[in-house]
């Protein structure tokens, strides 16, 4: 019996000591030394910063709100930005999810619905700004936070509607599998850690603490349910889904969920795309070591396409 | 031959060889198996349990199960259409109790359909391994129910296997019992 006892009490002690990760705040986003730069130059990253007071032509030009993934920052939209200052026919505006870019004790403490906030606040800031022509894209769990904003009925409220969706690489299913275990794991584990490339480092959060975690496996399993029961685009968007065939981080069955699930507003099928690549995010390079020169084709190929789509 | 055609005669031998061993006492079980995923669908079928006293004195059961989110998740709603055949081997604990503890190994096959051939380079199918306990309980009707619990060692990877095979799941199976054929 004093066997049982023993293992009980370690059980018990082990789910409350939630242990803390070693932060580096010299080198590591998760510390207070590092920030994203949007927080400190928000004029550079963001439209409705930038642009103060539009003319008639600049609020017809596409906007692309675009927002990155978990654990990342806006240095994941860079290159579409840089590429659209060097075509001067559309923006990006990048916005930084809330509790991303600053440190671990933020990231900790924000929920999936803190996260989405502050594409809503630009969504907002650009309409009431009389921009016309907004686009939304997303990448990996960006994704997702766009969907459930369609769902949820978020852009009712607004007159001028969303022109079109981008999701680049979305997460409906997580391909480690072992995030459906969060539950029961989490609490033991405190945090799970990421290996980041040279390039990638104070870019990304090298601690996921299980409470993130956590709101990463509520969002997606919301979206997977909302889609089965299926979700309407706003009146007169298009979406298009740009996925990777081979994906460690975003499972690839993610885009045939999406596919099924999402309609435009005249009953529509939205347009999907797979690309031979094993790169999660297959549009951000920057960063990356090995980058081969399929992938910079795949990166042009998706540059160009969601250009192409502006246009239109 | 249709995987349905193929299901129907696996069974169909399986019942004929089971009625031709005339010696031994045999047990049969059929009836209806629920299957949730957790994170996922809910998918049920039919199942098949078999033992004798040659499978050390119906201690080891084996079993056929069909589980489909077509008879699921998947009604009505957009949810993928996906299949699981397992084949399971299973050890029984206080065999001769009403209430008997199980512990076993499955294997099978499971298949997914994109229903598109844009989603062709994905994955479909994968070879299923998983370990699987639970609780069964004979009741004095000719009824048997069991509950229980599995991990799939195999589950979707992003990268070789289908990524709506996931790892955890629990199974209610209600079925009727044939003693001593």
């Amino acid at each position: 019996m004093k066997l049982v006892y023993t293992i009980l009490i370690s059980c018990l002690a082990l789910i409350a000591c939630n242990p803390q990760p070693e932060i580096d705040n010299a080198t590591m986003l998760d510390g207070n030394q590092i920030n994203d730069l949007s927080l400190t130059q928000p004029s550079k990253y963001l439209v409705s910063e930038y642009i103060a007071n539009p003319t008639t032509a600049q609020k017809d030009t596409p906007v692309i709100i675009a927002a990155h993934g978990y654990s990342a920052t806006t240095f994941e939209w860079d290159e579409l930005r840089d590429r659209a200052n060097l075509k001067k026919t559309f923006y990006v505006s990048q916005v930084l999810l809330g509790g991303h870019g600053r440190d671990y004790a933020d990231f900790k403490a924000a929920t999936w619905e803190n996260w989405q906030e502050a594409i809503k606040t630009e969504y907002q800031k650009l309409t009431t700004k009389g921009f016309k022509n907004i686009y939304l894209a997303g990448s990996s769990t960006g994704a997702p936070l766009l969907v459930e904003m369609i769902s949820s009925g978020y852009f009712n409220a607004f007159t001028i509607k969303p022109k079109g969706f981008f999701l680049i690489d979305p997460i409906v299913v997580s391909s480690n599998k072992t995030l459906t275990l969060v539950g029961l794991v989490g609490p033991v584990l405190g945090y799970t850690t990421s290996i980041l490339e040279t390039g990638e480092a104070g870019k990304w959060y090298v601690y996921r603490p299980q409470e993130s975690l956590k709101q990463l496996m509520a969002l997606i399993d919301l979206t997977r349910k909302n889609l089965e029961k299926g979700i309407v685009l706003p009146t007169g968007s298009k979406l298009k889904i740009y996925k990777s065939k081979i994906d460690a981080t975003a499972d690839p069955v993610s885009a045939p969920m999406l596919y099924k699930g999402l309609k435009t507003n005249d009953g529509k099928n939205v347009e999907i795309e797979m690309y031979d690549s094993d790169l999660h995010v297959f549009t951000r390079l920057r960063g990356r070591i090995g980058v081969i020169a399929k992938d910079t084709q795949n990166q042009t190929a998706a540059f160009s396409d969601m250009e192409l789509q502006v246009k239109l | 031959m249709n995987r349905k055609t193929i299901t129907i005669v696996f069974l169909f031998l399986s019942v004929s060889v089971l009625f031709a061993q005339k010696i031994i006492s045999r047990d049969l079980r059929v009836g209806l198996v629920m299957q949730q995923t957790q994170y996922l669908y809910n998918e049920n079928g039919v199942g098949l349990d078999y033992t004798c006293e040659r499978l050390l004195d119906k201690k080891i059961h084996i079993k056929a199960t069909y589980l489909s989110s077509r008879l699921g998740s998947a009604i009505g709603t957009n949810a993928l259409k996906q299949d699981y055949y397992v084949f399971g081997a299973h050890y029984y604990f206080m065999s001769k109790k009403s209430l008997q503890i199980l512990a076993g190994l499955n294997t099978g096959l499971f298949v997914v359909d994109y229903e598109n051939p844009a989603f062709d380079i994905l994955p479909k199918s994968s070879a299923i391994l998983a370990i699987e306990t639970g609780l069964q309980y004979d009741f004095k009707l000719p009824i048997t129910a069991s509950l229980t619990a599995g991990y799939n060692v195999r589950s979707g990877n992003g990268v070789d296997i289908p990524g709506s095979l996931f790892p955890v799941f629990y199974k209610l199976s209600i079925m009727y019992r044939i003693k001593d054929i």
